[in-house]
């Protein structure tokens, strides 16, 4: 991050107070799957949100005044900027009070932080998606600001699995992107039911199957990491090399700008440094803590 | 030119002080040596203070620190900026170490976006050094390149000579302080060569040294050599001790509280050495004790040098002498293995 992209930020923050949340309004709540809901809010101060800007991959820290703050994507696209969104999975403090709240309450927001997806480097390439269950939070914010200017970007395959139909998020963005006829939607779940006619199968495998080439491919992978690590040697199969494969990466976070100390691997700060990375990056790590 | 004060004007010279600054000071008064509001009278830490248990970062990264107020009314929710507390401090005695660690600090508080909390107080505040005359055992500071009785990160720097203080004015703000301070005398060629003398009497003192050669590249290297860290890590048992008092360590938690209809969001030392400092939902990368006794390390001796290209350590001692189980810094990174052991 150079000096001018942190000044060009500090202006968003209150009293130039990075520590300073903005008050955000809930706007619409979507219950994904049973433990994961879509936040539309906006900024409470209707300038702020004017002329707020982020990038698709950044994230914000979100507070539940009492209760505290956590680190999730902006799940929305740059590219539609009615309202701002965020999803977030039911698993502990601060997501419980998140669950708790209706239209209309206050939250805490700053951001954003972190690096983003590096646009210039996908223009002019073939893209390959893969998601795994709310993973795709990330993802479907470049999805769309992509689909948003198709005409910049080659071939688009997007991989997207969850355990079982129940589970899959964004159900509404999957049969957008099925009826995209510019786009190669492919939906799978671990283990089907009775009415699933989709795919069934683990990412990876799925994957494998779909065979996107990599000649001028550029691979986003975002899901539980138990998926990533499938999918690098699954991409490196199909002869994707490391510098074309992307990520982001989770961490426990609580200053969100590299101050707090405990979201580091080695000295690379995922809050500071990503949470955007190659896997060229990764294998390049100091650690193997990532 | 250097000055010079007379020892039983110390706490003339501290009172005159109060006026302009906030005075702090070593202090006991609650037990552990810390750097304390200065009472008015007490100088008495001129004969027992070697070094504060407390490192001196507590006063600009307070233990817990009040980040803002919120309030609630009814669903809606009004913050409270932290008032603009432009109080001026003086921390009088700080040691050569620790006000290296206070620079190695700034590096981390000043890196891409400012911590307000940390500078503001950090800017407000004039160093006084005070040369150490017996370090301890556990000191090692020399094999870290500060003497401990030498500093250019601090304002003025005091080093005893018999009946005086000889006083050096390192940057221009100590100039300006010795300027509006009455009191103070020339010192001459005799002084110097006294202080000359005290200080390398002092150097000499600290006989525990660390090779601190290479050791960035020897971590770097051993770095996923496990037996060597279960064997490092074996007697800890993670009290946080080493890293919540240690000069250098700022790790951070940030928490809210909310009584009734009144809130604030605050943040409070943490460590790397307690497990639940990096864990997840899902998992957690440094279950493991080991692996966080490996952060901890490698943290001050290879990622901080990669990052700002100095070691997070100033060899102050402190790990040594208050760990409850005897764990030695010195001794681990004496005996990281020159080639890596296990492949990554
Ligand atoms: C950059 C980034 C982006 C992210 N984006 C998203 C996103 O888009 N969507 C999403 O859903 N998530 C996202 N996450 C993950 C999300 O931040 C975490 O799930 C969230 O912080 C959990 O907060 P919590 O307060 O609800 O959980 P916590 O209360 O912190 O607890 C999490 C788990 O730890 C356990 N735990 C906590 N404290 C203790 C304790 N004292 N003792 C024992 N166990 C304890 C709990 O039992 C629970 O299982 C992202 C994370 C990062 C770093
Ligand atoms: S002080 Fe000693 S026991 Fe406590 S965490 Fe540090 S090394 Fe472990
Ligand atoms: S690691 Fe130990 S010796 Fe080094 S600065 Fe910290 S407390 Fe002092
Ligand atoms: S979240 Fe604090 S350093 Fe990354």
């Amino acid at each position: 991050m150079t000096v001018s992209d942190i000044n060009q930020r500090q202006k968003f923050f209150a009293e130039g107070n990075v520590y300073l949340p903005h008050i955000a309004v809930i706007e619409k709540i979507i219950e994904e799957t049973p433990g994961v809901r879509t936040f539309h809010f906006n900024l409470k101060d209707q300038k702020l949100q004017k002329d707020f800007s982020f990038e698709s991959g950044q994230f914000a820290q979100y507070s539940v005044f009492g209760i505290g703050e956590a680190p999730f994507c902006i799940s929305s696209s740059p590219t539609r900027r009615d309202h701002l969104e965020f999803a977030a999975q039911r698993v502990g403090k601060v997501t419980n009070a998140l669950h708790r709240l209706g239209v209309g309450a206050e939250i805490g927001f700053r951001g954003p932080y972190g690096n983003s997806f590096p646009l210039d480097f996908l223009k002019g390439k073939n893209l390959v998606f893969v998601g795994g269950g709310n993973g795709l939070a990330p993802l479907r914010s470049l999805i769309w600001n992509v689909i948003d200017n198709r005409n910049k970007y080659k071939k688009i395959d997007i991989v997207y699995g969850a355990r079982s139909p129940a589970d899959l998020c964004f159900k509404y963005d999957l049969d957008a992107w099925d009826r995209n006829k510019t786009v190669n939607m492919v939906t799978t779940v671990d283990k089907g039911d009775d009415t699933w006619k989709g795919k069934v199968g683990l990412v990876p495998k799925v994957l494998e199957e779909v065979a996107p080439s990599a000649e001028e491919a550029v691979a986003i992978v975002c899901g539980p990491p138990i998926m990533i690590r499938f999918t690098f040697p699954a991409l490196e199969k199909l002869g994707f090399k490391p510098e074309q494969m992307l990520t982001t990466l989770e961490k426990r976070m609580k200053c969100g700008i590299g101050k707090c100390g405990r979201c580091n691997i080695g000295n690379i700060y995922v809050c500071r440094d990503g949470p955007v990375f190659s896997y060229a990056q990764i294998k390049n790590f100091v650690s193997s803590e990532y | 030119m250097a000055k010079k004060i007379s020892k039983k004007d110390i706490a003339q010279l501290l009172k005159a002080w109060s006026q302009q600054f906030a005075v702090l000071a070593p202090s006991r008064k609650r037990g552990v040596a810390e750097m304390a509001e200065w009472d008015g009278k007490d100088v008495s830490f001129l004969d027992w203070y070697r070094n504060t248990v407390v490192p001196p970062k507590a006063s600009f990264l307070p233990p817990m620190e009040e980040m803002f107020r919120f309030q609630k009314d009814k669903d809606n929710y009004k913050i409270e900026p932290p008032s603009k507390n432009g109080q001026k401090q003086l921390i009088f005695g700080i040691r050569p170490c620790d006000a290296r660690a206070m620079a190695i600090l700034d590096m981390t508080f000043e890196d891409a976006y400012q911590d307000p909390y940390y500078l503001s107080k950090r800017k407000n505040t004039l160093l006084v050094g005070l040369s150490c005359a017996n370090p301890c055992e556990s000191c090692f500071c020399t094999s870290l390149g500060i003497s401990p009785s030498e500093s250019a990160d601090v304002d003025l720097m005091l080093t005893n000579i018999g009946d005086h203080f000889f006083i050096e004015e390192i940057t221009a703000k100590g100039k300006e302080l010795t300027a509006k301070t009455s009191g103070l005398k020339d010192a001459n060629k005799d002084d110097e060569a006294e202080a000359r003398k005290a200080k390398e009497t002092a150097y000499n003192k600290v006989t525990r040294k660390l090779d601190t050669e290479g050791i960035k590249d020897k971590l770097l290297a051993s770095f996923d050599d496990e037996g060597f860290w279960e064997k490092a890590a074996a007697k800890c048992v993670s009290c946080g001790i080493c890293t919540l008092l240690c000069p250098t360590c700022y790790c951070f938690d940030i928490n809210d509280e909310l009584v009734k209809d009144e809130g604030a969001r605050f943040r409070s030392w943490d460590s790397c050495g307690f497990s639940l400092y990096t864990r997840m939902p899902m998992e957690n990368p440094r279950k493991e004790k080991w692996r966080r006794v490996r952060q901890k390390v490698c943290h001050k001796f290879e990622f901080y040098p990669m990052t700002f290209d100095i070691i997070a350590c100033t060899g102050c001692g402190r790990c040594i002498r208050l760990c409850p189980v005897n764990w030695d810094i010195t001794k681990v990174l004496e005996s990281v293995p020159a080639k890596a052991k296990a492949g990554k």
